[in-house]
């Protein structure tokens, strides 16, 4: 019997390209461009190229002590469901222009993009540290604050072209709506990321590092991944919908990444020139910006449908 | 005395050989004072820009923190141009200083320059940065009559609207003789701490210019290496970094060491009033609320 295309090539863009083959690399060196960056704009040298490799290989080779029971068997669950979600988010993402996609795709984005989200806020009630606790409560509330505007700004997108397809996405022309979701989305990814000023769960000097303060060895060495894939998926979502239609794939390829990079420097600068928020400022915010984002939306709606 | 604080190492030999001046009978030469609020100043420089970087570490502010941590370094180099050390300075002794001022130009010059950086950075970022104005403003208040309640000092009490300072209220060195102001904040939170270290800042560097440009000519210490005590105790008090520093040092005639010296620290006295500073305060902020009185344990423990 021969095996079904679509599930050959579903598997091939999961483990060959772009998922592991682009991703893994693409989220060790987004991570070495984040450090670097705000070491430069803070006045120190920063770490060599290599050097998120090198502390994923580091961790990876230590022992930790053996947690028995449910709790242990969920704390290692927990970083591998987060890798293996950011990693097909990545997988879903047409770096590549013609190299797949589906109906309904950029749902399916959305989901793989929240749940190494719900791992974190899971690994730390499973980790039963009082700052694992806080810092996954943290973790959930700035998820309800922030996730409005990102579905808003999601819907939003693919209603002005009336399509859920990523490749169909990329290769319309955009529409003012589609830039109005663009932004939104670029004001999501500072909490999406964790970064200053939104960078409460996992606060060093509040809390310990929140939910990953029980993670040690090679499911930190997880933790650490999927949070590099993380930032490839959710720049790669920002770059696939910013970046403009060409036919020439390798120029496309060029582009987008190029985009991602320059979408990297900015969240690094943006990290690097505040302190962190409060809690309550930052739920403050984010709702101001589903009011903002909603009326905006909503009236970028009516005016197209009044022209057309 | 000068490890009693990796920080303040300079006020505690300060304090020290001013109680034993009392007992000895010794008064330092002019330039040896001047030389004294020099070193004092500059210390004074080096505690606040480290707090500054602390808070903002606090603060999840970790690029302040690298340029607060970048200024102290010069700061440290213009000690060091003046004492030879980086932390602990060596320049107090009975009866004067230990090493002079060669060059009060050439010093001058670098205080200059680091006062443009202090302006052009850590105070406007300090005054304006509204990330950072959210996460002080109306936290961690200790209101006047707390403060009066607690015994507070330095800047913890100016920023809950005491104007207490003994460079000011009981002048030592050559205090007396040179212009500043004493910063006084009413509100009484994080902010307004923040706001009187910063201030405090700009008037070291006015009082560092004018003990520079008017440092008299002249020895800089009585030159006796032995000395005689007499049976008493001396107290000696001054305004260090983070508020009043208390030496009493008790001595019987002909004894080879004191019988007794006591130490009574800023942090000690700053201590107790945290606890009325974070009631109702969230969990974020109480780290930067402890850290809002410059606490330091070493200081504390003696």
């Amino acid at each position: 019997m021969i095996p079904d295309t679509n599930l050959i090539n579903a598997l091939a863009r999961l483990l060959i390209f772009p998922g592991l083959l682009f991703a893994v690399p693409a989220a060790w060196f987004f991570l070495w461009v984040e450090r670097k960056a705000v070491a430069l704009m803070q006045g120190r040298v920063g770490p060599p190229f290599m050097q998120p490799f090198f502390d994923f290989i580091k961790l990876l080779g230590k022992t930790t002590p053996p947690r028995s029971g449910v709790a242990g068997l969920l704390m290692r669950a927990w970083p591998l469901i987060a890798v293996s979600a950011a990693a097909g988010a990545v997988g879903l993402l047409p770096v590549l222009p013609s190299s797949g996609g589906f109906e309904g795709d950029l749902i399916l984005l959305l989901a793989l993009l929240e749940l190494p989200s719900m791992c974190i806020i899971a690994a730390g009630f499973s980790s039963r540290s009082i700052f694992g606790e806080i810092g996954s409560a943290r973790e959930a509330v700035l998820s309800v604050a922030y996730n409005v505007v990102f579905l808003l700004a999601i819907v939003s997108v693919a209603a002005s072209q009336h399509t859920f397809r990523l490749e169909a996405l990329a290769q319309l022309p955009a529409s003012p709506l589609r830039w109005l979701g663009v932004l939104a989305i670029l004001v999501c990814l500072p909490a999406k990321l964790h970064l200053n000023p939104f960078s409460l769960p996992n606060a060093e000097q509040e809390i310990y590092s929140g939910p990953m303060v029980e993670y040690a060895g090679p499911e930190l060495a997880m933790w650490e991944l999927s949070h590099g894939l993380e930032w490839v998926a959710a720049t790669g979502l920002v770059a696939t919908l910013a970046a403009p239609h060409i036919t020439l794939v390798w120029l496309a390829a060029l582009i987008f990444v190029g985009l991602m990079f320059a979408i990297v420097l900015i969240l690094s600068t943006l990290a690097s020139a505040t302190a962190r928020l409060a809690i309550d400022t930052t739920v403050r915010f984010y709702w101001q910006c589903t009011l903002i984002f909603a009326v905006l939306a909503i009236s970028s709606a009516l005016f197209m449908r009044f022209r057309s | 005395m000068e490890r009693v604080c990796g920080i303040c190492s300079n006020i505690h030999t300060l304090t020290l050989c001013q109680a034993m001046e009392g007992l000895t009978g010794q008064t330092p030469p002019p330039r040896a004072q001047y030389i004294r609020v020099i070193m004092a100043e500059l210390e004074r420089l080096h505690s606040h820009v480290l707090w500054a970087g602390i808070a903002s570490k606090l603060m999840g502010f970790k690029t302040m923190f690298m340029t607060c941590f970048e200024i102290r370094e010069k700061i440290m180099d213009v000690l060091a141009a003046i004492s030879g050390n980086r932390v602990n300075y060596s320049m107090n002794r009975i009866g004067g200083v230990n090493r002079d001022i060669d060059d009060p130009a050439a010093i001058l010059a670098m205080i200059e320059q680091l006062e443009g950086e202090m302006m052009k950075t850590v105070i406007p970022i300090f005054t304006t940065s509204s990330t950072a104005r959210s996460r002080c403003a109306g936290i961690g208040v200790l209101t006047e009559e707390k403060a009066i309640s607690c015994g507070v000092v330095g800047p913890t009490a100016r920023a809950s609207g005491l104007g207490q300072d003994l460079r000011r209220a009981a002048p030592y060195a050559a205090y007396a003789e040179l212009d500043f102001e004493v910063p006084v904040e009413k509100a009484g939170d994080v902010r307004a701490r923040l706001f009187v270290r910063a201030l405090e800042i700009i008037e070291s560097c006015k009082i560092l210019r004018q003990a520079l440009t008017k440092l008299p000519p002249g020895e800089i210490n009585s030159g006796e290496e032995k000395f005689k005590f007499v049976t008493g105790t001396a107290t000696s008090r001054v305004e260090a970094p983070r508020g009043e520093v208390m030496y009493s040092v008790s001595w019987k005639e002909g004894s080879r060491n004191p019988n007794r010296v006591h130490v009574r620290t800023p942090t000690f006295a700053n201590m107790p009033a945290v606890r009325w500073m974070v009631m109702g305060a969230r969990l974020a902020d109480t780290p930067l609320i402890q850290a809002s009185i410059d606490p330091c344990y070493s200081c504390t423990d003696r």
